[in-house]
């Protein structure tokens, strides 16, 4: 690829399950000018030691919704609130008032509710009809029972919430306005909620980040709560649904590695790890951030201050860095992979992620061992546009 | 070669969990979800998972020394 000459991004996706072709050749350049879908410009550091260095690297600013930053795309910012400050120290003191509840101890804590999430939802596949669609059947409602079970939103209202953040997330793919209905219902029914637990204390997350914020005031405004409830379920919930359901596709469109699998039920830790290394249902757009100086890579390339910057999540594919990086190693050891980041940003939702689809690969290996596409690898398809990229549906049979 | 020694720095973990995860007996976390070492002094044979520990940190928040030289943080050589 041409460094100087601007290439659309994200780039293409790969026919099958399987890693697009740019993620294979990019490297070639460490730093890859690149247009963003709202037409802005950025830049896209290619290079794994380069990506690592720079997540830790507090001359990129996280705080692209205030600078004059590119923005992804015209009409969508999902994440961004100019009045939340991203960057340290503000961020630090909010972030880790809402980590306490992620630690391993509170997440092994949940581990025998998404057990048992799975369970019923497995129950329902197995009655229903076949082909089944994995998305609906398995993939979406795991994240959204567990999200609902941890901030206590009660069952009656869950398929509305549900609704609610399918219309934000516009994954149902609505037009504007009602996108713009859905986020600002969505935003109310969280003031209400947060007004019934502030009344009615649980033993939920939204109790306890209440409590925190008035034990130690200032660290956690009510705004700054709010805030944070509504990100970590965005962050959530749609990329965990996603990764599910293509890291299920990438295993079974290679039948050899999902029967090594099954026979070794005890991999399924480090081959959850190496799926998420091989993930095909994110991009860089994720970690935009903004150069506050010039920041030179290691080999000399310089980042201009001012530039709009993405870290590269395909570096994933780096092969100075990672042994025969296009081939899924269910047994791969040293994969420090960039999917959830990495620095003081490192995804807050990782731990619980990572269980979640622990529980939901194993879950359905285990009931069904016969497990396979019912459609070609090629066949699978993607939505047009939005953030997220996984498929939209999934027919498995058994 | 000498005993290991194992330090974290709690101010800068961002509770990852990947440390606890990779070698309970060494690595807990406090009430707030911040890295806590068990173990400064970890068997020899628990070297190589140390190491990746240290350099698995997404934060380069734990630091692995031998006689009182540093083999390994958490940043990739
Ligand atoms: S790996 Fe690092 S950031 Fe993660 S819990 Fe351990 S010390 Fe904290």
């Amino acid at each position: 690829m041409d460094s100087s000459c601007p290439v659309s991004y994200p780039f293409p996706w790969a026919p099958a399950p399987d890693i697009p072709e740019h993620w294979r050749t990019m490297r070639e350049n460490p730093l890859l000018h690149v247009t963003l879908p709202s037409g802005d410009p950025a830049v896209l550091v290619t290079r794994y030691k380069d990506v690592r260095q720079l997540f830790a690297d507090e001359r990129l600013s996280r705080n692209t919704s205030r600078y004059p930053a590119s923005r992804i795309s015209a009409n969508n910012d999902l994440f961004g609130d100019p009045e939340i400050d991203n960057d340290p120290p503000r961020y630090l003191e909010e972030r880790s008032v809402v980590m306490r509840a992620f630690s391993a101890r509170r997440i092994e804590a949940l581990r025998p509710v998404v057990k048992q999430i799975t369970q019923e939802l497995m129950d329902a596949m197995e009655a229903g009809p076949k082909p089944a669609e994995l998305m609906e059947a398995y993939a979406y409602p795991l994240p959204i029972l567990v999200i609902c079970h941890m901030l206590g939103v009660p069952p009656e209202d869950r398929a509305k919430f549900r609704s609610l953040i399918d219309g934000y997330l516009s994954v149902t793919r609505l037009p504007d306005d009602e996108v713009e209905r859905c986020r600002v219902q969505y935003w109310d029914y969280l003031s209400e909620l947060i007004a019934a637990k502030r009344a009615e204390p649980g033993d939920d997350l939204i109790s306890e980040l209440i409590r925190v914020s008035q034990e130690e005031p200032g660290k956690l405004t009510p705004y700054q709560l709010q805030h944070w409830v509504k990100t970590l379920l965005i962050a959530g919930y749609v990329t965990t649904a996603s990764q599910i359901g293509t890291s299920m596709a990438v295993l079974l469109h290679r039948p050899e590695v999902a029967e090594d699998l099954k026979a070794n039920l005890e991999l399924v830790p480090s081959a959850v790890e190496e799926l998420l290394r091989f993930q095909i249902m994110g991009t860089s757009l994720g970690s935009l951030r903004y150069a506050l100086e010039d920041i030179e890579l290691l080999d000399g390339t310089v980042i201009p201050k001012g530039a709009t910057v993405m870290l590269s999540v395909e570096s994933n594919m780096d092969d100075d860095v990672f042994e025969e990086p296009l081939t899924l190693d269910i047994r791969r050891q040293d994969n420090h992979h960039m999917t959830f980041g990495a620095g003081i940003h490192f995804c807050a939702g990782a731990a619980l992620a990572r269980m979640e689809l622990q529980e939901a690969t194993d879950g359905l290996l285990r009931r069904f061992p016969n497990l396979r596409l019912a459609v070609a690898g090629e066949e699978l398809e993607r939505p047009v546009g939005g953030f997220l990229a996984g498929y939209a549906r999934i027919p498995v049979k058994w | 070669m000498g005993a290991l020694r194992v330090t974290a720095d709690s101010s800068t973990c961002v509770t990852s969990s990947l440390c606890v995860y990779r070698l309970a007996q060494v690595f807990d976390q406090d009430e707030q979800g911040r890295v806590v070492v068990l173990d400064e002094n970890p068997p020899e044979g628990l070297r190589r998972e140390l190491l990746r520990a240290a350099r698995g940190c997404p934060t380069g928040s734990i630091r692995v020394e031998e006689a009182g030289e540093g083999v390994g943080e958490g940043v990739d050589e």
